[in-house]
């Protein structure tokens, strides 16, 4: 029996690094390092606790090189890296080991110039000395080309099971690009920010550019840079601090498959098993949450995805967009921050959808930098959900607040 | 005109399936203990974790699971565009990917999830000959 870790600890500060988006159309060359190391800095000064004083190290693939460039000899290195949901996940990591008595504090750090330093198409499956992974192998001939090419196929599945049609997912991008207008650091904040800003009708969803039937561009996230840090304590820290407590009071894990191959149901995720988990741990059910960030690659990543949360029927997720209910001033906001869809999003987006729950739940989402006015929710739980891979791998949190 | 798409390199596991699909053949691997068909090629059955696993000769038939439509590619592929992908399910059980023919990419609306497909092969190279999926006759 797993003991119940509730509260065990909290987010004490998140932070973003300098220059996020496109810092390279600015003139600007940011390394995914310098991305890691300007958000560590942001968050230890925010919140007041020194780098010195961070006992675990937590990343998706950069642990052991972080460390060392902070000069840290850390009790506690996890460097999970299983797509974009990695961050969730990591905060589990790091709730656990606080728990356990093995540290106190935890460093969890993204750094990821998605943009700048973007590479060509494609992807292999080789390794050293010539093996290939036998899924790679045999699925590498047939003109599949990155994560739209392939999560086509599971929009197309949902509306052969459920009768939902694209215009239906159009709205979620609709009401994304809602809340990016409250976000001034959001690369869909204006027309006058990026031609493709807000506001967009479904109209205008239906009628760009044609990325995979039926997705089309702007059912797809943006490729950007980011980084940002997320600094974990146990309550006794989290208490004393200049900054508020975001408790974590649940927390779950799971994966449905690696390879798109293997998803059994392309209409659901292992989100269902993660959050069940998440919930159970809080004590806490999807009527109790009064905002949610999803992990939001697609529109049909957070269609599915909320009906994996149980924040809306099977077939039906759609539905908290297209009602309005997921938009500035609905009973159930749902990503605020404008999302990977209008937003940010670095390639793996977890750690965005951190910062921002942690901003709504402390009240500090509309510092003028990162939010302006009706941005602010009055949220006091909000359940957040990584989905990594290709509908792949999740990982959810149910944060709270005092 | 050469094959200039993909060619997947043969693997340490695979090389039954690269023969077989050289004589027009559509070599699965089948768990001799649970007598169920996987795919992709496994070292342990996903089913059972047995790892008696022989190849036998699938049926080459299957039925759309699902699809989509490409319209950017790269390489090879991106002159083909638009073209439809599809997951397969193969009448012996599982699933695989594939590009669909026999279908109209700009009526996305004519293909059936459920629909009868069949197994062709292309010749890639002289090693490796490629399944491919197309819509079943009548």
């Amino acid at each position: 029996m797993a003991a119940n870790l509730r509260n065990a600890a909290a987010i004490v500060g998140a932070a973003e690094s300098n220059q996020i988006g496109y810092p390279s159309e600015r003139g600007l060359k940011v390394t995914s390092l310098q991305h890691h190391i300007e958000a560590i800095k942001n968050v230890s000064d925010l919140t007041g606790i020194p780098i010195s004083d961070i006992q675990g190290v937590f990343s998706a693939g950069w642990s052991s090189q972080l460390a060392e460039h902070l000069g840290l000899k850390p009790r506690y290195i996890d460097t999970t890296s299983v797509g974009g949901c990695s961050f969730q996940i990591l905060v589990h990591h790091a709730l656990s080991a606080i728990h356990a008595g093995i540290i106190d504090v935890a460093l969890v750090s993204h750094g990821q110039a998605g943009w700048s330093y973007r590479g060509a198409g494609g992807g292999g499956g080789r390794n050293v000395a010539g093996e290939i992974d036998p899924a790679a192998e045999m699925t590498m001939p047939y003109g599949v080309f990155g994560a739209p090419s392939n999560y086509a196929h599971a929009m197309v599945r949902h509306m052969h099971r459920f009768g939902t049609k694209p215009e239906d997912f159009a709205n979620i991008s609709v009401v994304t690009r809602q809340w990016a207008m409250l976000n001034p650091r959001a690369i869909m904040f204006s027309k006058e920010t990026n031609p493709y800003g807000g506001p967009i009708t479904v109209e205008d969803v239906m009628n760009a550019r044609l990325i995979a039937w039926p997705l089309t561009l702007y059912h797809c996230c943006l490729v950007t840079d980011h980084g940002g840090a997320v600094l974990v304590a146990r309550p006794e820290i989290a208490r004393s601090l200049r900054t508020k407590p975001v408790w974590i009071s649940g927390a779950g894990e799971s994966m449905g498959h690696a390879n798109m191959l293997e998803m059994e149901d392309f209409t659901a995720t292992s989100a269902s098993r993660s959050s069940a988990t998440a919930y159970e741990m809080a004590g806490l059910g999807p009527d109790d949450m009064e905002m949610a960030m999803i992990y939001d690659s697609f529109t049909i990543t957070a269609a599915i995805t909320a009906e994996m949360l149980g924040l809306a029927p099977r077939g039906k997720g759609y539905t908290l967009w297209k009602e309005g209910h997921a938009a500035p001033g609905g009973r159930l906001p749902i990503n605020t921050n404008g999302g990977g869809l209008s937003f940010n999003h670095s390639g793996m987006y977890g750690m965005q959808l951190l910062v921002e729950a942690y901003r709504q739940l402390s009240g500090t989402a509309e510092d003028g930098v990162n939010g302006i006015e009706g941005k602010q929710t009055r949220a006091r739980t909000c359940v957040v959900n990584g989905t990594g891979g290709t509908l792949s791998t999740t990982g959810t949190l149910v944060l709270t607040a005092d | 005109m050469a094959y200039d798409k993909p060619i997947p390199p043969h693997g340490q596991h695979t090389q039954p399936f690269w023969d077989g699909a050289r004589e027009g053949k559509l070599m699965l691997p089948r768990c001799t203990s649970c007598n169920r068909v996987h795919w992709y090629p496994r070292l342990i059955c996903p089913f059972c974790h047995s790892t008696d696993i022989e190849w036998i000769e699938g049926s080459g038939e299957g039925r759309i699971h699902t699809f989509a439509v490409q319209h950017r590619a790269f390489g090879g592929w991106a002159k083909e565009v638009p073209y439809v992908t599809a997951y397969i399910d193969l009448a012996e059980g599982d699933r695989m990917l594939t590009v669909l023919r026999g279908v109209d990419p700009n009526n996305p609306e004519s293909i059936e999830i459920g629909a009868r497909v069949t197994v062709e092969f292309e010749a890639a190279d002289e090693d490796t000959h490629i399944p491919f999926w197309r819509m079943a006759e009548g």
